[in-house]
């Protein structure tokens, strides 16, 4: 039976839903009538139809113990292969593009190692004596455990008195409070301490030509 | 009219001021009943308080005028000063010596003191100033002595004594121009000697960096000397030294019961330095040998240049005090040591001796040692 001109035949996609029974309501009705009319998609759908029986009958025979674990594990591993293969293919048809970034990598790092070499000698054969002797001093003084950690004075006790001889004053400082005894600055001042927890100055008094000694204690002496 | 409202008002304020001022930053001045020393007069001319930040600032410039109330001579005294709500561990002193003051005559003490306190602090006075010690000019005493001002005292005493019999000797043998000559010396050497500032803290520990290594002393021996130091070791880091410890022989007939180890520093570039004292209480039998521990920390903050960096330790014994209360000091000749004398600053009196040489004169000086 030829069609009338101008009517289409459904497409492949829509014979394989109706053969395997899952084309729509609507659909399966229109694609039916055209089945009716033309021989040629009824003979097609015909022929899927019995192709998808025989598949049924093939999948039927299957072995009854099949480990289907082991069959997924063997195809994640068959993909895993074949991606690394991909990349390696990959990186293959590319050689230009890896190697070239690499070499680079190296060079600069060679001339910022060489520029910094430079530098610290030219800065430290500038630098004055005592100057670079301080600077030693400060990095040797660097922990790298102890970076970003508060830098203390001198640890006190316990209780916390921290005596202290300074040039126009002696202190005493306890829980973050002072008492300050105050002397003129003067060259012709004398300092001494005593270990068991004293520290003074003397000095002679400008205004009356005393000897006068300023100390401060601790609360144990 | 109106000017009359506001004079009243300024006198109003003035007066209101002075109380304020009055309440809050005068001292409290407290002499025992049988004190032989009387306040006379007290003038806190520029002293002040003012608010910095959360706290209050205390400057108190107090100049007491005392009028030696005994019988005899006074050669020094010691004022106890001592801030109890804001460093109620802590203490301080002020203490005149080369004193000759006569029974009833006046002298003054300035005390010269800066206090941080909390804005609430209480009504009572800031500061407390006592007496903690008198000695007279035949070297008896008197007053609580707790911070052992007795034994300071008379060791100044000593000292001074030492130091005018050896400028009086100089002039009888060799006229002013000899005494001309050793007091240029001597201030030419106070030039030399190199200003430290210094931290202490007892029972503390080292804070910087550097590696702590423990330091075998080496020792300055004076002939003279009842007491040999023997051995002794400190814990150097970088500019820190602390925990000393010493032994030391009586090699005197004398039974000892006080004695100062002078204790001085070297750094790296060669400069010496006295650091402090270590002295030690104990009961030294003759012959007898005994260890001096003292668990202290002395730090040497940077005051321009290079930083301080302790390699070595030399101590000599700087004063002893036997069972029966006399003291040994060394002599002029023991001082004239060329590393002691490069490291240990004249005497109190030698600098007022000094001092009266800067501003008066050979001959002021000639007549201030002729006095007595």
């Amino acid at each position: 039976m030829s069609l009338p001109p101008g009517i289409r035949h459904p497409d492949e996609a829509q014979l394989a839903l109706l053969a395997g029974g899952e084309l729509g309501r609507w659909e399966r009705l229109r694609v039916n009538r055209h089945l009716s009319r033309c021989s040629a998609c009824a003979q097609q759908v015909e022929l899927m139809r019995d192709v998808a029986g025989d598949l049924r009958k093939l999948a039927a025979e299957l072995p009854q113990n099949l480990n289907w674990d082991q069959l997924d594990e063997d195809m994640r591993g068959n993909i895993r292969v074949g991606l690394a293969a991909g990349e390696a293919i990959a990186r293959f048809d590319k050689p230009g593009l890896r190697a070239r970034p690499r070499a680079w990598g190296w060079n600069a790092a060679m001339v910022i190692a060489c520029g910094i070499v430079v530098f610290v000698a030219a800065f430290w054969i500038n630098l004055p004596e005592q100057q670079a002797d301080h600077l030693l001093g400060a990095l040797r003084r660097i922990r790298p455990g102890r970076i970003g950690m508060p830098v203390r004075g001198l640890d006190a006790s316990t209780d916390g008195i921290v005596l202290a001889a300074s040039g126009s004053s002696l202190e005493v400082t306890e829980n973050g409070r002072t008492m300050s005894l105050l002397h003129p600055q003067s060259d012709a001042v004398t300092v001494s301490v005593s270990m068991r927890g004293s520290v003074g100055v003397r000095y002679v008094d400008a205004d009356t030509g005393q000897v006068t000694t300023n100390k401060v204690y601790d609360a144990e002496q | 009219m109106r000017s009359s409202r506001f004079s009243a008002a300024t006198v109003l304020l003035t007066i209101l001021i002075a109380g304020a001022l009055e309440a809050g930053v005068l001292p409290k001045i407290d002499l025992p009943k049988d004190s032989p020393v009387a306040v006379i007069a007290a003038d806190y001319g520029d002293s002040s308080e003012s608010a910095r930040g959360g706290a209050l600032l205390l400057d108190l410039h107090a100049s007491l005028t005392l009028r030696n109330s005994s019988q005899r001579r006074i050669r020094g005294i010691t004022l106890l000063v001592t801030a109890q709500e804001v460093t109620p561990g802590g203490r301080g002193s002020v203490t005149v010596t080369s004193l000759d003051v006569a029974p009833f005559e006046t002298f003054p003490v300035h005390i010269d003191l800066r206090l941080l306190r909390p804005l609430q602090a209480s009504a009572g006075a800031p500061v407390q100033i006592g007496l903690d010690g008198v000695l007279f000019d035949d070297l008896s005493f008197y007053g609580p002595d707790k911070l052992s001002s007795r034994r300071s005292l008379t060791l100044n005493e000593w000292e001074a004594r030492r130091d005018r019999k050896y400028f009086k000797a100089l002039v009888a043998d060799g006229g002013p121009e000899l005494l001309r000559r050793e007091i240029l010396e001597s201030m030419t050497h106070a030039a030399d000697r190199p200003a430290l500032d210094v931290q202490m803290v007892r029972g503390g520990r080292a804070t910087n960096f550097d590696p702590e290594k423990e330091v075998q002393f080496a020792f300055l021996r004076l002939p003279d000397s009842p007491v040999e130091p023997v051995e002794g070791m400190a814990r150097i880091a970088g500019n820190e030294a602390r925990a000393p410890r010493l032994e030391v022989w009586n090699k005197s007939p004398r039974a000892i019961r006080y004695l100062e180890v002078g204790w001085i520093l070297k750094d790296r570039g060669g400069r010496q330095f006295l650091a402090g004292s270590v002295p030690a209480e104990l009961s030294l039998a003759p012959g007898a040998k005994s260890h001096i521990l003292e668990n202290a920390t002395l730090k040497f903050p940077q005051r321009g240049g290079a930083p301080l960096s302790i390699e070595g330790m030399t101590g000599f014994v700087s004063s002893v005090e036997f069972a029966d209360g006399s003291v040994w000091i060394p002599s002029r000749a023991d001082l004239a040591d060329p590393q002691l004398r490069r490291v240990i600053s004249p005497s109190g009196e030698e600098q007022r001796l000094i001092q009266i040489y800067r501003k008066k004169g050979l001959a002021a000086l000639v007549a201030e040692l002729n006095k007595f």
